[in-house]
């Protein structure tokens, strides 16, 4: 990796971002996990950590990492025009109706915290504020790009807030003690710095979100009886 | 063994000439009936009937590739247009067959649009991708205001009857739904042979079959949306396959897994006659040639 790596205040700046106490809502997602654990298919460390790892492998390194990536190669280049491309292209891709709330409810709270916060300049939040629906990568990607944040360290810390948020709905719905939670973390990092580096080789054509059990799995959870999440 | 069968067993297909095949198909409105008024193909992709078995306002039509199945290098291509106003239900009397390869992509590309108020129902058998295969298949659908398009597509991987899994070979597939220029969904998947998404809890599940329905346009909002994705979601099915359907803007999409492409068939099939008589006003009358 040649990334110089982030420091100061960018570094302070991607902990933000990252964190779970942003306030977009994302604990209250599950993606799908928490129908898999209605169902039985998940139902203790390995069958979580199966989940987990397949999650990252496929619909985060085929799909979401390397739009993540065009979404901000777009944004820093300041082509507003290819940003709505990739964000009309993930929001068309979004396979059930609760994963489109979700992102579209996730970016809009984060552009709504962009406004608030006053740390952009008004022809960027122009930009922002100009679409009718906002994917929550685009409006990350976004602040990314404005903080001058090196690609590779942001995609990595998207990635761990995803992978956190998604273990701490396994602890709270399988359930799962702390230990097994930090222990899915420890091993689930390691993918992640593989899927960063795999989703800058990915060409547009290649890029692909057949997941026909996810989506299923994703659509019975519109139904499940009892929920603790909203995806 | 058929004769196609015996074909693709012999695995000789670079002996094969590539078949490029392709049928235009043109459908208007003229007073209440919907006319075929222009077929037009070249190589072997035709029309093997037109008939009108429930009144003249939706012309259904079976399509047929004689050969039977795509191999290496061939690339077929249908394309439909619907007038405004225009009613159409296309079918295929078999299952259409990707046949093993050993060296080009062989291509299906489905293009279809329909102009204001027409319906467009394509409910073709199923697709079997034979190990080995290396296949790449495309549909596009352009809808103007107030159309409606009724689709399935059932993929097998591999001929499950002789215990064949898709152990190499790749499949590509792309759907993308237009109403009025907006896209409405894309779904893009790209499959190896052996690739880990088929055990996948997320992928197939260790399943062969897979298929997906999509009702786009002219769908009802507020309650009358509810209670339709309520009616296609009562639609049940056997304990070892799985199903979900979902509604999203202006798309609802029902999808199926499990290992038995006549079970997936069947429940589309019911899925459809929820669909049809809400969103075209017609009941579900199942094409005979499904019969056959």
């Amino acid at each position: 990796m040649t990334s110089p790596g982030t420091t100061g205040i960018e570094l302070a700046r991607l902990l933000r971002l990252a964190s779970p106490a942003l306030p977009v809502g994302a604990y209250s997602y599950s993606q799908g996990l928490e129908a898999a654990v209605e169902s039985g298919t998940v139902h203790d460390l390995a069958s979580a950590g199966r989940w987990l790892g397949d999650m990252l492998r496929f619909t985060m390194a085929r799909l979401e990492g390397p739009v993540w990536r065009r979404l901000h190669a777009a944004w820093l280049a300041g082509d507003v025009s290819q940003v709505r491309v990739w964000n009309d292209w993930f929001l068309s891709t979004r396979e059930t109706a609760e994963l489109r709330a979700e992102t579209l409810q996730m970016g809009y709270s984060l552009r709504r915290l962009f406004i608030d916060l006053n740390e952009f300049e008004p022809t960027g939040i122009a930009a922002l504020e100009s679409f009718a629906e906002l994917a929550f990568p685009t409006a990350f990607t976004f602040a990314v790009a404005h903080w001058r944040i090196p690609e590779q360290d942001a995609l990595t810390a998207y990635l761990w807030s995803w992978l956190e948020n998604q273990v701490m709905a396994a602890v709270k719905a399988i359930p799962l003690g702390q230990t097994d939670g930090q222990r899915l973390l420890s091993r689930l990092s390691e993918n992640i710095i593989i899927i960063t580096e795999e989703s800058a080789l990915m060409k547009d054509a290649e890029i692909n979100n057949y997941a026909h059990g996810f989506a299923i799995a994703c659509s019975r959870h519109e139904t499940q009886y009892s929920r603790l999440f909203r995806s | 063994m058929n004769l196609s069968d015996a074909i693709a067993a012999s695995s000789a297909p670079q002996l094969a000439p590539a078949w490029n095949a392709r049928l235009d198909l043109e459908y208007v409105r003229r007073a209440e009936r919907t006319v075929l008024a222009r077929r037009e193909h070249f190589g072997p992709l035709r029309v093997q009937r037109d008939l009108y078995p429930e009144g003249e306002a939706t012309c259904h039509t079976i399509i047929v590739h004689p050969p039977g199945g795509i191999a290496g290098g061939d690339a077929l291509t249908l394309n439909a247009r619907l007038g405004d106003g225009s009613a159409a239900l296309l079918t295929t009397p078999g299952a259409g067959k990707w046949y093993r390869t050993v060296g080009p992509v062989a291509r299906q590309s489905l293009n279809f649009e329909l102009g204001a108020g027409a319906v467009l129902e394509w409910l073709p058998q199923e697709g079997i991708v034979f190990n080995g295969a290396v296949a790449e298949t495309a549909t596009t659908v352009r809808l103007q205001a107030d159309a409606l398009y009724l689709g399935w597509d059932v993929v097998c991987f591999g001929r499950a009857a002789s215990g064949e899994r898709f152990a190499s070979g790749s499949f590509s597939t792309r759907t993308e739904i237009f109403c009025e220029g907006r896209r409405l969904w894309l779904e893009q998947g790209r499959m190896q042979g052996s690739d880990p998404l088929f055990d996948s809890p997320l992928g197939m599940a260790g399943h062969s079959v897979c298929g997906t329905l999509l009702a786009a346009g002219r769908l009802p909002d507020g309650e009358a949306g509810r209670e339709l994705l309520a009616a296609c979601r009562r639609v049940g099915v056997d304990k070892a396959a799985l199903a979900g359907v979902t509604r999203l803007p202006g798309v609802l999409i029902a999808r199926w897994l499990g290992d038995s492409a006549e079970d997936a068939r069947a429940y589309f099939a019911e899925v459809w006659a929820k669909l049809r008589p809400a969103l075209k006003k017609v009941p579900a009358l199942a094409p005979r040639i499904w019969a056959t």
